[in-house]
């Protein structure tokens, strides 16, 4: 198979993002891609940033570089923002428009970027980009974190990923209890509608 | 027992390096596995711990990694296959037996885990292990896949019940952390045990018996390359003039890096998997057909120098580049940085890619921080207050680290796991007073001998020992201080006050983590005193209390008063559940863990019941 694709996720310690990277990277396998991830622990767990990649097509070094993401997935968006020199140019990115404040934000001493800022950041390197709500999301399909999956739902039906949605569902049916699988289907479902109309937004814009 | 590493021969499962470890050590029919936690390793006894109830091995989390390696090698001196595992500066503590048992030979077989963190992702240093093995005269393997974990993993744990020689498997954080594609090999019966032939000659190195065996440790490496000549994981490609030998995870920078080199232009290829001994023979074979050579290697060019050494000896006009350009001993290597290195070799240019788009301008940074409702928070907060800048604060390896970040700025020096007491007590010998910071598990590891010298060389020194009930920083592993209710049937449980005063330490008292006025008492009665003075702090980390002992405090805190002195709480108690509003502070119900430390410190603070407004 000759497509490749470089995936950067990019969140906060505690917000399961590495939770989201296994299932990403799994669905890929599941597909018949082939896939190598990469995750970065220790410090980076006490509320610090939490980067991970996703690489499919037979790449064998885990890492992404700056410039070479193909896509970036953005689960807080201070960090979408931050992550933005990763990104190749012209390549696609789904972000959270979701804030969670660093401390020297919480204590007054820095300010967080408008999330206007974060948008026009991101549209300035990347050639298509969502934003959507994943707590939103995240609480209408039963648990905050299932946001995530939002998330992941709304990369697929944006046709940024070479899978759809079902492969994901196929994923989460296998490898969560069932409890929690209803509540990551119904996170994917919801992602996979916010992605119509954000998508075209775009397409009028 | 249903597990997926226990999973059947031919099914191909995507693990985390660290778990393909677990899968090959179990391959190998692994009898004894000892560790101490430590990123990037802890997930391979942590898999283990998952695993203990197969009755395929015994497994233990031992209190240090001197400790956890001398106890392998007892078993593997009894005959047992047995793995140990710990992150490189673990090596360090675990040198002294390390250094002697590839003298005496272990004829069950062990196999070292080394987890180095070149580009130090969370460590103190970037040593680079593959030196202990050329020190210590051991085989040394380096993955760099998933799939090579497990079968490298398999691989020196045969070799080392073959050749009765410690062995090294040496991984990086890349390496441990990555995840992919295992195809799983058959699950053996654990391997049979070697029975112990009493031989004083061999296993108990008196200068006469140590001048031997350094000899015939020398020849038992030697045979072992034999093997390395023959590993598949020493492999070459290609062809062509111009040649590449590389190791570790720059084997998987390499790969990628030529995918955007032409297949008419690649080079010729030496993957060295199996790095020690050197498969001479087939390194001279390679030199013999290239006129240029580049060695990727991250760390120390060791490879690099052995190469050129041999290339002199055997008079090679072979011209060898390694450590030059973006290539450096420091930190870790790139795709970008070998293609770089790898076009300049092959005389080709480096199509510009389009640049990345520049980093925005002054974004709020996000340093890890300690929770909220860490009690380690609420000690250092007692402690500024009592001790200011009077004092200098000795700190050690643990969350508790992150004391060093202001407003609490309770961390003035570190070397590594244990140091606190003792560098302290050095330290309070010729510069101000010193309180030292330690946690519950650094203490069992090594800050007990530290303690014992204060006591015994009669230093100054006030000791806190913060008792969160557990490893925290590595994912919440056992430790003698652990509750026994937790620890299980298979381990018995501490007290550390008795553990101090049995060290001879008189001047000791308990506070709860979260009372402060016991807190601060206790820092103001002792800070005057002289001599050993311990104060052990206790609270279970507040992650562990939610997500191990399933406690909930049903309460929040929030800001009764919005004025300057709740002002002032945020500012110096900096609880990551408050935030600034206006010209005062509130505090994030969500984030709030009702430990109740802010109100107890500003009057600006209430408690409530969870969900009341």
């Amino acid at each position: 198979m000759n497509l490749t694709l470089r995936i950067y996720l990019t969140g906060v310690g505690g917000q399961g993002t590495l939770t989201a990277t296994t299932l990403l990277a799994r669905a890929a396998v599941a597909y018949g891609l082939e896939v190598v991830s990469g995750e970065i622990h220790g410090m980076a767990q006490r509320g610090g940033i939490v980067e991970s990649t996703v690489l499919l097509g037979g790449f064998r070094s885990p890492t992404i570089r700056p410039g070479e993401a193909d896509l970036v997935l953005g689960f807080e968006a201070l960090e979408s923002m931050r992550a933005v020199p990763y990104l190749a140019p012209g390549g696609a990115a789904v972000c959270a428009t979701d804030f969670i404040p660093p401390p020297g934000v919480s204590m007054g001493r820095e300010r967080l970027p408008d999330i206007e800022d974060v948008r026009e950041t991101v549209e300035r390197v990347a050639g298509s980009s969502l934003f959507l709500s994943i707590d939103a999301l995240g609480r209408r399909a039963g648990v905050v974190r299932s946001g995530n999956t939002a998330l992941l739902g709304a990369a697929c039906a944006a046709g940024f990923l070479p899978f759809g949605p079902e492969i994901l569902g196929e994923v989460i049916r296998r490898h969560l209890p069932p409890k929690d699988a209803e509540i990551n289907l119904r996170a994917l479902e919801l992602g996979r509608e916010a992605a119509g109309p954000c998508r075209e937004r775009q397409e009028q814009a | 027992m249903n597990h997926l590493l226990l999973g059947s021969a031919g099914g191909k499962h995507l693990l985390l390096g660290n778990e393909a470890v677990v899968r090959g050590a179990l391959e190998a029919g692994v009898n004894f596995v000892s560790c101490y936690p430590g990123t990037p390793s802890s997930e391979v006894p942590d898999g283990f711990r998952s695993l203990a109830a197969s009755g395929r091995f015994v497994f233990e989390y031992s209190v240090n990694e001197k400790v956890a390696l001398e106890c392998a090698a007892g078993a593997a001196l009894s005959g047992a296959l047995c793995l140990v595992t710990m992150k490189h500066v673990g090596v360090n503590v675990a040198a002294d037996p390390l250094l002697t048992m590839t003298y005496t030979g272990l004829p069950g077989g062990l196999v070292l885990l080394s987890a180095d963190d070149p580009g130090c992702h969370s460590s103190q240093n970037e040593q680079d292990n593959r030196l202990y093995a050329r020190f210590a005269g051991m085989p040394c393997f380096e993955p760099a896949s998933a799939q090579e974990c497990k079968d490298m993993t398999r691989a020196a744990l045969l070799l080392a019940r073959e050749s009765g020689q410690p062995v090294m498997l040496r991984t990086t954080t890349r390496v441990n952390h990555l995840r992919g594609p295992v195809l799983f090999g058959p699950l053996p019966d654990p391997a049979p045990i070697v029975p112990f032939a009493r031989d004083p000659g061999r296993f108990v190195p008196v200068p006469a018996v140590a001048r031997i065996r350094h000899r015939a440790a020398a020849a038992n490496l030697e045979r072992v390359r034999d093997t390395a000549e023959a590993s598949p994981f020493n492999r070459v490609t290609g062809e062509g003039d111009i040649g590449v030998v590389a190791s570790g995870i720059s084997r998987a920078y390499l790969h990628d890096a030529l995918l955007a080199v032409d297949p008419e232009r690649k080079p010729r290829v030496f993957e060295l998997g199996m790095s020690l001994p050197l498969p001479v023979k087939a390194l001279e074979d390679f030199m013999r057909r290239v006129k240029v050579l580049l060695v990727l290697e991250e760390g120390e060019p060791l490879v690099e120098r052995a190469l050129q050494a041999l290339a002199h000896t055997l008079s090679l006009p072979v011209e060898i580049r390694g450590k030059q350009g973006p290539l450096e001993i420091f930190g870790e290597y790139s795709v970008p940085q070998v293609r770089s290195a790898l076009l300049s070799l092959l005389g080709l240019d480096e199509k510009a890619a389009a640049p990345a788009a520049p980093a925005p301008a002054a974004l709020p940074g996000r340093p890890p921080n300690l929770c909220p409702g860490c009690a380690h928070r609420s000690a250092f907060y007692a402690a500024r207050k009592v001790f200011g800048d009077e004092v200098v604060y000795s700190s050690d390896i643990g969350c508790y680290t992150l004391g060093l970040l202001p407003p609490l700025r309770t961390a003035d020096f570190l070397f590594c796991m244990g140091s606190s007491i003792s560098a302290g007590s050095g330290f309070a010998r010729f510069g101000k007073p010193v309180v030292a910071f330690i946690g519950d598990s650094t203490f069992f590891h090594s800050g007990l001998t530290g303690l014992v010298n204060a006591v015994f060389n009669k230093h100054t020194v006030l000791v806190v020992i913060l008792d969160n009930g557990t490893t925290a920083m590595t994912g919440h592993q056992p430790n003698p201080g652990m509750d026994q209710d937790v620890l299980g049937a298979n381990c018995t449980h501490l007290d550390i006050e008795s553990v101090v005063r049995g060290c001879g330490v008189t001047r000791v008292a308990r506070a709860g983590g979260y009372n402060q006025k016991r807190l601060l008492a206790l820092m103001r009665e002792m800070k005057d005193e002289t001599g050993v003075r311990v104060i052990i702090v206790e609270e279970p980390c507040v992650l562990y209390a939610r997500r191990v002992l399933k406690k909930r405090r049903g309460q929040k805190a929030y800001a009764a008063r919005r004025d300057a002195a709740a002002a002032e709480c945020l500012e110096t108690l900096a609880c990551p559940a408050f935030y600034r509003t206006g010209e005062t502070c509130g505090v994030n119900p969500d984030l709030c863990t009702g430990c109740m430390v802010c109100v107890q410190a500003s009057p600006s603070f209430k408690a409530r019941k969870e969900g009341e407004q």
